[in-house]
């Protein structure tokens, strides 16, 4: 009997030929859509109500023509409690979460895991572009895509051994470009779909007006500062704000302003000229690693992502007690925003990552 | 080998339907309105089907309104009245009612209607006395299904009908569960309206009847023709109607051996699975239950992902109340009943139907237990709570 596999399906063009990749290739495919968000109340429903998801039916034509089972599950509660209370929570603290991250983390890799097996499965798959290896010794690596202008290895960081074993990413090895030439190939009816690029369960983009409405009572207002410390403005919720965010700040001054500083003890955003943004390292906090390799977690040199659309750059990395980790650039690097995940590289390998806590300023 | 256990979401065609549509289909044309002879054939045929659905539940022919099915029926039955009887403003229904009862009551009631929704107990099972004690002069309607299509209960309807005759106001039944099924006899009932759903008794979806008691009073929703004495306007869908008749004719004749025969299967199942799976619930009167249907509450497992894994190994069963979307709501049959949104979330419905066989019956008996073992192991929730 073939392994059966659990195909993460969006209705997209990524994971409609990974399913459809893993068909031919003789696996037993069971495709699956996830109802994740709520249907958002403020916005019409006209797009996305029960029974008419656009999405899920691209999904479930595919699985129609190349005839594997498809179906799609109710994992709302576990997508607000464990995605979308924390994505609030973050923002209201000042922070900027990176959802994809927690989402992948724990509901793709571990609740939907779980669900495979439920229904037999031996695998997980989803359309993300990053490469698995396995090496003589057994150990699983995990690796940017071929394609690195579709790398998605920041996304994955979190992944174990264990869930590396059971994991498949058929798009790894292979260009966008053979991605929508196999999609038209397959008949696909989706193959120049555009790409998804909002949050999912923010769909106009709104994520300040997306807290205010889950966390009403929670938001933080505060002063826009500088360096110096001086109060430039008021503003009314630190959600509003991100390391690096020049426009919307309220402020008129001689030259262009960006944040600096987001102080979710005093609800202070910090703001300062371009050039006074960049930082010597980080700490990072509920720091996993790959685990492909032996590593007693000494000063090792790396190359650290910040940032999913942000150049690698050389770091020395030092595991910390209780998953933490601190990284110094070699030479000075960006500003690094609270919340965001940072990955750690060794050329194309993923080492491992956490999530930014702090700046280290010197 | 597919094994099919969803025969309350929509039964297998009966050989006696398939050949009703073919022989229509075959002959190409005929619409019963029309004079000519193909006319007369099609209303020939229409009329037959009309005294097949009439015999089902003891009605006259022409006291028979076929409609699009059994939520048009409902919606029909309610409208018809309300429209008919004036200025009366109180409408009696229980809360384990079809979506196609609660959801045009919910919009009266947003126009100022009185809306009384008995709560069942724990079984499923609405009293009688309750009904007939809000029955009064200002009630126009009083509506209830006769079988509950979640959890397969019968309700006692004893004497709801005299009360409602006693105060002019009207007696709605939503047989769509019970047609075929059970011995449904109006004039036992003493119902002035009765609906009837053909997919439900082995014809196809689409077709379905009201029942309204001769002479009594009923304003017509879709206006236009004079089609079906001039209370349902539109060509009617003959093919639809004599497969309806064709099935009801099969079903009533099958009776009472055919119930008997899956009564003793759904016991054997129930038996069978009661005795692998320790904390098994049945939902659902044990004793006034229609004999096909079971609705089992599976301790420790959502019942999402039973459904899933029981389809791909073949066994077709159903959650009650999801749609294709996959937003799985809680059923509110359950949780009216007094179960938690997390025991209505474990639950499935399997429901058998004519041609269910006792080596099918064997087979999922033996399924079931293999798959929840994995299920539960798998993806375990904790008892009395939902999704972590």
């Amino acid at each position: 009997m073939s392994p059966r596999v659990l195909v993460a399906m969006s209705g997209g063009v990524d994971s409609s030929v990974a399913a459809a990749m893993l068909h031919e290739a003789g696996y037993d495919v069971v495709g699956i859509a996830m109802r994740l968000a709520p249907e958002p109340a403020h916005l019409s429903r006209r797009k996305a109500t029960c029974c008419s998801h656009e999405d899920f039916e691209d999904a479930r034509r595919v699985a129609e023509r190349m005839n594997f089972p498809f179906y799609v599950v109710d994992l709302r509660e576990d997508f607000a409690a464990r995605v979308m209370d924390n994505f609030v929570s973050e923002y209201l603290a000042g922070r900027t979460p990176n959802p994809c991250v927690m989402c992948n983390r724990e509901i793709k890799f571990d609740r939907l895991w779980q669900r495979a097996r439920a229904i037999g499965a031996d695998f997980v798959a989803t359309g993300h572009y990053a490469r698995i290896d396995r090496d003589a010794a057994g150990r699983f690596h995990l690796l940017r895509a071929a394609d690195e202008s579709k790398d998605q290895s920041y996304f994955l960081f979190s992944l174990t051994q264990d869930e590396l074993s059971r994991t498949l990413f058929p798009l790894g090895a292979i260009a966008k470009t053979e991605v929508r030439a196999r999609a038209r190939e397959l008949g696909l009816l989706n193959a120049d779909k555009p790409e998804s690029q909002e949050i999912c369960f923010v769909p106009d983009g709104d994520y300040a007006g997306f807290v205010e409405r889950a966390g009403r009572d929670r938001v933080r207002a505060g002063k826009i500062v500088d360096s110096a410390g001086s109060t430039l403005a008021h503003h009314a919720g630190m959600h509003r704000f991100t390391v690096g965010q020049r426009r919307g700040l309220g402020i008129a001054t001689g030259e262009p302003m960006y944040v600096r500083e987001i102080r979710g003890d005093t609800g202070d955003v910090v703001v300062a000229p371009r050039e006074q943004l960049s930082s010597a390292g980080l700490i990072a906090l509920d720091v996993s690693l790959v685990g492909a390799h032996a590593y007693d977690g000494g000063p090792v040199e790396v190359e650290v992502k910040t940032r999913y659309r942000q150049r690698a750059i050389p770091a020395i990395l030092q595991i910390g007690s209780g998953r933490t980790a601190e990284v110094r650039f070699l030479s000075r690097g960006p500003a690094v925003t609270p919340g965001q995940a940072c990955v750690f590289y060794r050329g194309d390998e993923v080492v491992g990552g956490g999530f930014i806590e702090r700046a280290v300023e010197a | 080998m597919r094994i099919f256990l969803d025969h309350n979401g929509g039964s297998t065609l009966r050989p006696e339907a398939i050949a009703a549509i073919n022989r229509v289909v075959a002959r190409g044309h005929g619409n019963p309105s029309s004079i000519h002879r193909a006319g007369q054939s099609a209303r020939r045929d229409l009329e037959l089907a009309r005294r097949q659905v009439a015999a089902l539940i003891g009605a006259k022919p022409f006291e028979i309104i076929f409609t699009s099915g059994g939520t048009e029926s409902n919606n029909f039955a309610i409208d018809g009245v309300l429209r008919a009887s004036g200025s009366r403003r109180r409408v009696i229904t229980s809360s384990i009612e079809h979506s196609s009862i609660l959801a045009p009551l919910l919009t009266l009631e947003a126009r100022g209607f009185e809306i009384i929704r008995i709560k069942p107990d724990s079984d499923g099972r609405v009293s009688p006395a309750e009904v007939i004690d809000c029955i009064g002069e200002t009630t126009a309607l009083v509506t209830l299904g006769l079988v509950n299509g979640e959890v397969g209960t019968i309700q006692d309807l004893d004497g709801i009908a005299r009360r409602t005759s006693s105060v002019s106001a009207a007696f709605h039944i939503d047989a769509a569960q019970a047609g075929g099924r059970m011995p449904v006899d109006v004039n036992e009932l003493g119902c002035d309206l009765m609906t009837l759903s053909a997919h439900k008794l082995g014809a196809p979806a689409g077709i379905g009847a009201l029942f309204v008691r001769d002479a009594h009073p009923i304003a017509p929703m879709l206006l236009g023709g004079p089609q079906e004495d001039v209370r349902r306007a539109g060509t009617q869908n003959l093919i639809g109607a004599v497969a309806f008749g064709a099935a009801a004719e099969a079903a009533l004749l099958a009776q009472p051996a055919e119930s008997a025969r899956i009564g003793a299967m759904t016991n054997e199942l129930w038996m069978a699975l009661r005795a692998a799976i320790p904390g098994l619930v049945l939902n659902g009167s044990i004793e006034h239950r229609i004999p096909n249907t079971l609705n089992l509450t599976f301790p420790g497992v959502l019942g999402e992902s039973m459904l899933i894994a029981l389809d791909l190994e073949g066994v077709e069963v159903s959650m009650g109340s999801a749609c294709a979307a996959g937003a799985v709501e809680p059923s509110h049959v359950l949780l009216a009943m007094g179960r938690s949104a997390a025991q209505a979330r474990s639950s499935l419905r399997l429901s058998l139907g004519w041609n269910t066989s006792q080596d099918e019956i064997a087979a999922v008996a033996e399924i079931i237990p293999r798959v929840l073992r994995r299920v539960s192991a798998s993806e375990p929730i904790a008892a009395g709570e939902g999704a972590r």
